[in-house]
């Protein structure tokens, strides 16, 4: 096992460099206000055997989980998701280990949360799989929120009971700002990442004899040659037990992912019923870079089942501008647009829109709004249900200068669900999501209209009766008629009697 | 630019873009899903599979894609073929701007209704005694100017379509046509599967003396015999029309099924036929069953509700095929065969498990030729009371499933059950009427006297 804990502050949260103490395998010093990275490499044999076993038969497995808890991104780490837990899966192209994988899967996802995940065959949409695609095969979404659940399992696996210390330091993943698991046949090797928004985050590492723990101290740097598609950083490196006092460093790296330094918040229009509509505000109108590269505002949204966008509804491009949206650029497939919530397996649906930006001369503000359809669900006692969505992931995706090559960086995500979708010289720009006033959570929400249980146990017995009193009396009417006149012609009489009115 | 997204929609998905060039000039809001939805579908079966650059002058002729590309595609392929002028493929054979074209759907199926209107004119005319200015003004005011038919039809409901079809197969009959009659009953039923009902009133109506054919001195002969009666009944029965009448619409129903399952397989079978079988219909609409549908497929999902109890949504097709193949046409039939087919088509609307307002298309265009006669306009109180009472049912379900869709009010139980069950009560009190009148009809008279002279 291999461990990277990343510290990434602004030049003016800087600590004094003689602050910092190395003794023997630990490093301290005062606390710092910074992002925190803390990376494990783990080698397939350091897992538990079931994570060993549902390995094997996987090609790739991505397990990413992002809070709901806003949170402060610096350096490197700006690539954003909607909040929830993001699966995305490749099994081996091997058909029995298929149906294997099939099965643990998802019982393990179900250790990390209440999720709902039968079988990757039933539960997970299909991401496009052309030749130039480089994402995985399969998705799956979950709204969970909280990690505690995930932590206990880890806790007792690689705790001792005694071991308090241990139990302490899985703890803090609790108020981790996003989750990663990595794995694929190629590397052979398991990386988890957790990330600690910017706070004051207290500076005391120990490295246990097993392993290998390299501590990093980061700030931005702008050497003068930097290209748009490079961050700079220098700062500190310590590799406990190794090195006696942390070593200086400068470099940069290409990354895909940066930050717009704008924000943007989601919310529902009111009243939703049925058909809610999803504003976004978007506080800058203005591409983060030069006018002679060409980039486009987009919106990834992650729709649990419950509500879904209809494609053909989105493909007018009048009704599309109306809600300053340019194109539908994707959606994952299938979308049921009739079924209700209650008989579907899919966990939901994955829709990338392109927005477009009003041109002005000065940075402006504007709103997008997406329309969007709840399905029906059970039938509950009371009479409302509710439905929640994340936060969409918001960016610019820019195209970069003709012949970038984005090699695979130290801090670099890749499938995080719309890297996949876009052009290999892609840069994404993100905007933070800003909570709206009132609420500490990046998930929004509305009620939905459902059956009252409590209203409805005569409905079979009433229904029966009225449809049978219906039918009885249509029945009794033509009883009349074949009584008076048989089934054949109407008789002469009466149709004589007919003609003299 | 040199920004591109290579997560690439599916080749089917491309069209999109030129799609909505189409739509762009028409008034949207007015525009029914449904047209959306059958223009898509035409597009998707007059575009290639492949952009091959080897394609031929005629391509944009021939139907090389699947209208069930599109997904709620429910309906048989002839009509996206219809809609052929629709699609951007026949930009090259029709003159004017494309755009213009784009509402071709909507001028035929309006046309479809003058069509009908003119049908049912003549079988007004010519088998009822009206005179022509008089036929003219029934068909005008109860079907032509109709503001629910022309508002459905321009909308771009196919519902039309229907309608004409069904017309022509009254007016068929009437004429004794039976080869023609025989082929539009088997192209209804292709088409949208509900006109089956007529073939039992239409079969009941063809009887020997009716078909001008006199065997009395048969049947008077066959009576004599005491053994045979039934097989006697039988033989008078099977008449050479009845016989024309059934080879030639299954035949036709079968070549057309057969046809459309060899282009398009599975597909067909299950978005035009095995679809209405297993849908769930869970979804607000007006018939009485439709919370109950809602509630009880839910709890079939659970299955936490058992097997106890009577369902009744699962015997619904009982009195609803009961009421329109068996006992209207076995007691109507003979007696008056359009307003046979009005109560057939309303008891099988009322007692549908799911029912919207298209469907009220299927019968109004009997009314023309049942309300000159009917109780409803000899006595305008309850002429008026029936509409009173079939609007007011719709308005109070109207306003309920607004506060639900709109306002997300949770009006399902009681507001939208009650106004269900009520209009469902109001329907069946106007069934009951239709039936009466039955039994009093004049048209009975008035067919004898004008029975088409060409059969002698």
């Amino acid at each position: 096992m291999r461990q990277r804990t990343t510290f990434f502050h602004r030049n003016e949260d800087a600590i004094d460099p003689a602050s910092l103490q190395v003794s023997g395998r630990t490093l301290s010093g005062p606390s710092i206000k910074a992002v925190r990275e803390d990376r494990f490499t783990l080698g397939l044999d350091e897992l538990p055997a079931e994570l060993q076993e549902l390995l094997r038969l996987s090609q790739e497995l991505y397990i990413r989980w992002a809070s709901p808890v806003p949170y402060q991104a610096i350096g490197p780490w700006s690539s954003r998701l909607s909040p929830g837990l993001h699966v995305f899966y490749t099994p081996q192209a091997d058909a029995k280990a298929n149906v294997a994988s099939d099965h643990e899967l998802c019982l393990l996802l179900r250790r990390l949360g209440s999720v709902e995940c039968s079988t990757p065959h039933k539960s997970f949409s299909r991401l496009p799989n052309d030749r130039f695609s480089h994402s995985t095969a399969l998705e799956y979404y979950q709204p969970v929120y909280d990690l505690s659940n995930f932590v206990e399992y880890v806790v007792q696996y690689a705790c001792a009971p005694s071991d308090a210390e241990c139990k302490t330091r899985f703890d803090a993943v609790k108020q981790a700002s996003s989750l990663d698991f990595s794995y694929d046949t190629i590397s052979h090797v398991v990386k988890v990442t957790s990330l600690w928004g910017r706070q004051h985050q207290p500076l005391s590492i120990s490295a246990p004899a097993s392993h290998r723990v390299e501590v990093g101290l980061l700030t931005p740097n702008e050497p003068p040659h930097l290209e748009q598609h490079e961050i700079g950083v220098t700062g500190l490196l310590t590799v406990l037990g190794e090195d006696s006092k942390p070593a200086p460093t400068m470099f940069t790296f290409p990354s895909r992912h940066k930050q717009a330094n704008t924000g943007f918040s989601s919310t529902f229009l009111t009243p939703t019923g049925l058909h809610p509509t999803m504003q976004l505000h978007i506080d800058s109108n203005q591409p983060p870079m030069e006018e002679d590269s060409y980039c486009a505002l987009h919106a990834l949204l992650t729709l649990p089942r419950t509500i879904f966008a209809d494609k053909y509804q989105l493909e007018d491009t009048l009704f599309l501008a109306s809600k300053n949206l340019t194109a539908l650029q994707y959606i994952s497939q299938p979308v049921d647009l009739e079924a209700p919530d209650y008989v579907m397996d899919i966990w939901g649906s994955s829709v990338l829109l392109e927005l477009s930006t009003p041109v002005t001369e000065s940075k402006e503000g504007f709103t997008a709004e997406i329309p969007l359809h709840l399905r029906y669900q059970s039938p509950q006692h009371g009479s409302e249900s509710t439905f929640e969505v994340p936060y969409p992931a918001v960016f610019w995706a820019c195209a970069a200068e003709e012949g970038t090559k984005f090699p695979s960086s130290p801090f670099d995500r890749i499938n995080l669900g719309y890297d996949g979708l876009f052009g290999p010289r892609t840069l994404f720009w993100h905007l933070d999501p800003v909570a709206k006033s009132g609420s500490d959570q990046l998930v929004i929400g509305g009620k939905v209209p459902v059956l009252d249980l409590d209203k409805s146990r005569s409905i079979n017995t009433v229904t029966s009766i009225v449809v049978v009193v219906g039918f009885a009396w249509v029945v009794y009417r033509l009883l009349m008629v074949y009584l008076r006149t048989g089934y054949g012609v109407a008789q002469p009489v009466k149709a004589a009697e007919k003609k003299q009115q | 630019m040199h920004f591109r997204l290579h997560g690439r929609l599916p080749a089917a998905r491309r069209p999109a873009r030129l799609r909505t060039l189409a739509r762009r000039k028409l008034p949207l809001k007015y525009t029914d899903i449904d047209y959306l939805v059958f223009t898509d579908a035409a597009w998707f079966t007059f575009s290639s599979p492949s952009s091959s650059s080897s394609s031929s002058r005629f391509s944009g002729l021939l139907p090389q894609g699947s209208p069930y590309d599109r997904e709620t595609y429910r309906y048989t392929p002839l009509l996206a073929y219809l809609l052929w002028p629709t699609t951007p493929a026949a930009a090259a054979w029709l003159p004017g701007p494309w755009v213009l074209w784009a509402s071709w759907g909507k001028i035929l199926f309006a046309a479809a209704d003058l069509a009908a209107g003119w049908l049912l004119v003549a079988v007004l005319r010519r088998h009822r005694g009206l005179s022509g200015p008089r036929a003219l003004q029934y068909v005008g005011a109860i079907w032509l100017l109709n503001p629910m038919v022309a508002t459905i039809s321009t909308r771009g409901s196919s519902e039309g379509l229907l309608g004409v079809l069904v017309a022509a197969l009254l007016w068929a009959v009437h004429e004794r046509r039976v080869v023609l009659a025989g082929f539009l009953l088997g192209l209804g039923v292709h088409f949208k599967i509900y006109p089956f009902i007529y073939a039992p009133a239409i079969v009941w109506w063809m009887d020997a003396e009716r078909m001008g054919r006199g065997q009395r001195s048969s049947s008077s002969s066959s009576r004599s015999r005491n053994g045979g009666l039934l097989l006697a009944k039988l033989q008078r029965f099977v008449t050479p029309e009845r016989v024309v009448l059934a080879l030639v619409s299954l035949a036709t129903f079968a070549a057309l099924n057969v046809a459309m399952y060899a282009l398009y397989g599975h597909d067909f079978l299950q978005h035009t036929f095995l679809h209405h079988v297993t849908r769930i219909d869970h979804r607000h609409n007006f018939s009485p069953y439709n919370v109950l549908l809602y509630l009880a497929s839910a709890a079939q999902q659970q299955e936490s509700t058992g097997a106890g109890g009577f369902k009744i949504e699962s015997v619904a097709f009982v009195p609803q095929l009961l009421l329109s193949v068996v006992l209207i046409p076995l007691v109507g039939a003979k007696k008056d065969l359009a307003a046979t087919m009005l109560a057939q088509t309303f008891a099988f609307v009322t007692f549908n498990k799911v029912c919207t307002s298209q469907y009220f298309l299927w019968y109004m265009v009997f009314l023309p030729l049942y309300l000159p006669n009917s109780s409803l306009t000899r006595r305008p109180r309850l002429g008026l009371a029936a509409l009173g009472f079939w609007v007011a049912a719709q308005a109070a379900w109207l306003q309920q499933g607004y506060e639900l869709e709109f306002l997300g009010r949770s009006t399902f139980a009681p507001g939208l059950w009650w106004a269900s069950l009520a209009f469902f009560l109001v329907n069946c009190w106007i069934l009951g009427l239709i039936i009466s009148d039955l039994g009093i009809s004049s048209s009975t008279v008035s067919i004898s006297s004008t029975k088409p002279k060409r059969k002698n």
